[in-house]
């Protein structure tokens, strides 16, 4: 094997090494670890090797994680349609419209610099002294807060399209610049009006993109736990927060880990789901365009 | 119509994080308008509060390892991309990319395990691991376009011309990425100083400012958290902000030299 490599491809495997080790010992060896706890029992908030399903019937049989679960997917779907809906013309705009990167860049920045801050801003705005609730107040059309625009799911979904909003227009951008503008100019030439366009042309060929980022979009969403316990009070207890309280409160490692791999599961026929749908409404090709 | 829309999604993207920075300089507790005045208060609060000023030196502290750790191990393999071949190439990029794909929450817990069957007991270190982890897909990710189209036959020029493989390295293949491995590193250093989800379940007793901003969140709303929030917002603000003029200044530079060189051959 060794021998059938070109000095060039040797180099590539010296430099990859690095990356490799990391990500093996600190990526795929705790994946599997993981697994393995999932399996384990509990006893007194301490995990005991053994290989039993009991976590698993657990959660499986509990009509309360069902009902989490639900609605995890739910804010996870909701938050990544509104997201993709959005940020769908957005992304047009810079790719077709703009040559300047200054609005690309400013999105970017506004990414990575303020998952946190997001989560407070929307928690100062909705609060009972909160914008919404001192300007209606002001207005005169209240004269007490309204407690419900807080601690919910809808502010959920609020502080959660705003955080991953950035992150779902920059993978439909990059998915975007693949369809070069001639490709559009053809379909008008041949024709075609912008919706047939859209849905002949443009969609097809950045399933691929369109897919990833709305599912990136729902799987991180559906798994968030800091927005759920900051903004979402009582009643939106999530799949997150509830994997995460086992790994922090209650202690049973074993049950939180079952969970884990019961929601990617979950996640990934979410996914399966979504594809075929997009088969049945014959937006997905069978075939690579580019 | 379009034009307008896009400047109303970028207004909703910063209105929020436009009033948490107008209200850090409030002088009264109230978070809403009118304003009764400005005031730094609530800065002098931040530095007068031991476990925020630590934390945010915490912070700097994990953002700078983690940086060079990711940079380091980063820029060896986006220029592995560009050597591997076929399969290899794809495994290797399927393994780099996949804890992108994975939510954090999924990264953190099975970190937490393996630090505790190992016995490591939680410090900045397991959070710089954390972060390194979370930050190397992305690092790879904005190198690669730039990288695996990179044209290997300029280093092997140079090679044929008599440099050795570092000097190649140096002299030839450097200069070309370097703006693109700054570029990544800044990212790095961003995602790891906003990094929350995965360093709650990685970090002891010394915790980085978001975590510190987490806790107190949890705990009341005050407008000390804005100026937490302002003050690290501004630090990767102003690292964007050097990277921006760096570029700039440099491509002015080229630009300038190309035109003294043009300028010269026609006369």
């Amino acid at each position: 094997m060794a021998g059938s490599l070109s000095p060039r491809e040797r180099t590539g495997l010296l430099l990859a090494a690095p990356a490799v080790v990391f990500m093996l010992c600190f990526f795929i060896v705790p994946s599997l670890l993981l697994l393995v706890y999932s399996f384990y029992r509990s006893k007194a908030f301490v995990p005991i090797p053994d290989f039993v399903l009991d976590n698993y019937a657990r959660a499986l049989t509990s009509a309360g994680f069902w009902l989490v679960m639900w609605l995890s997917v739910k804010i996870g779907l909701i938050t990544a349609v509104l997201s993709v809906a959005t940020s769908f013309p957005v992304a047009w705009y810079i790719v077709y419209r703009t040559r300047s990167n200054t609005l690309l860049y400013l999105i970017l920045a506004s990414w990575i610099t303020s998952y946190l801050v997001r989560i407070y801003a929307w928690r100062m705005i909705l609060g009972s002294n909160g914008f919404v609730n001192t300007t209606l107040k002001q207005l005169g059309l209240i004269t007490q807060p309204l407690e419900f625009i807080l601690y919910n799911p809808v502010a959920v979904i609020i502080a959660l399209v705003h955080i991953y909003l950035p992150l779902t227009l920059l993978m439909l951008l990059s998915a975007l610049r693949d369809v070069k503008p001639d490709y559009l100019d053809a379909a008008r030439d041949l024709g075609a009006g912008p919706v047939t366009t859209l849905l002949k042309v443009t969609l097809p060929m950045i399933y691929r993109g369109l897919v990833g980022s709305f599912m990136f979009t729902t799987v991180l969403a559906a798994s968030d736990y800091v927005a759920p316990q900051v903004l979402g009070g009582t009643s939106s207890m999530t799949v997150g927060l509830l994997i995460s309280n086992q790994f922090r409160q209650t202690g049973n490692w074993p049950f939180g880990a079952a969970m884990a791999f019961i929601s990617f599961l979950i996640f990934v026929e979410i996914y399966l789901i979504f594809v075929l749908l997009l088969r049945l409404a014959g937006l997905a090709p069978h075939r690579r365009y580019h | 119509m379009l034009r307008a829309y896009v400047w109303l999604y970028v207004g909703v993207l910063f209105g929020p994080l436009f009033l948490i920075v107008l209200f850090s300089f409030h002088s009264s507790p109230a978070q809403i308008f009118p304003m009764e005045g400005l005031s730094l208060i609530w800065y002098r609060k931040f530095f007068e509060n031991e476990v925020l000023v630590q934390s945010l030196k915490h912070s700097l502290t994990v953002a700078v390892c983690c940086t060079i750790i990711t940079t380091i191990i980063g820029s060896m393999a986006a220029l592995a991309l560009a050597r591997l071949q076929g399969w290899v190439k794809d495994a290797f990029g399927y393994i780099t990319f996949a804890p992108i794909a994975l939510p954090g929450l999924f990264i953190g817990v099975s970190l937490l395990t393996l630090f505790a069957q190992l016995g490591i007991s939680r410090s900045l270190v397991t959070v710089t691991i954390a972060h390194v982890l979370v930050a190397l897909p992305f690092f790879i990710e904005s190198c690669r376009s730039r990288l695996e189209y990179f044209d290997l036959s300029l280093e092997e020029a140079a090679r044929d011309l008599g440099a050795t493989a570092w000097d190649s390295f140096r002299l030839v293949t450097l200069p070309i990425i370097s703006p693109t491995l700054i570029g990544a590193a800044i990212l790095v250093f961003a995602i790891s100083f906003d990094e929350v989800i995965v360093t709650i379940f990685t970090s002891g007793a010394e915790t980085t400012l978001p975590i510190a901003v987490w806790s107190m969140m949890r705990q009341a709303m005050t407008p000390a958290i804005n100026a937490a929030s302002v003050l690290a917002l501004s630090c990767v603000a102003l690292l964007i902000g050097a990277f921006g003029l760096l570029n700039w200044q440099q491509r002015r530079w080229k630009l300038a030299r190309r035109k003294a060189v043009n300028g010269g051959a026609s006369a």
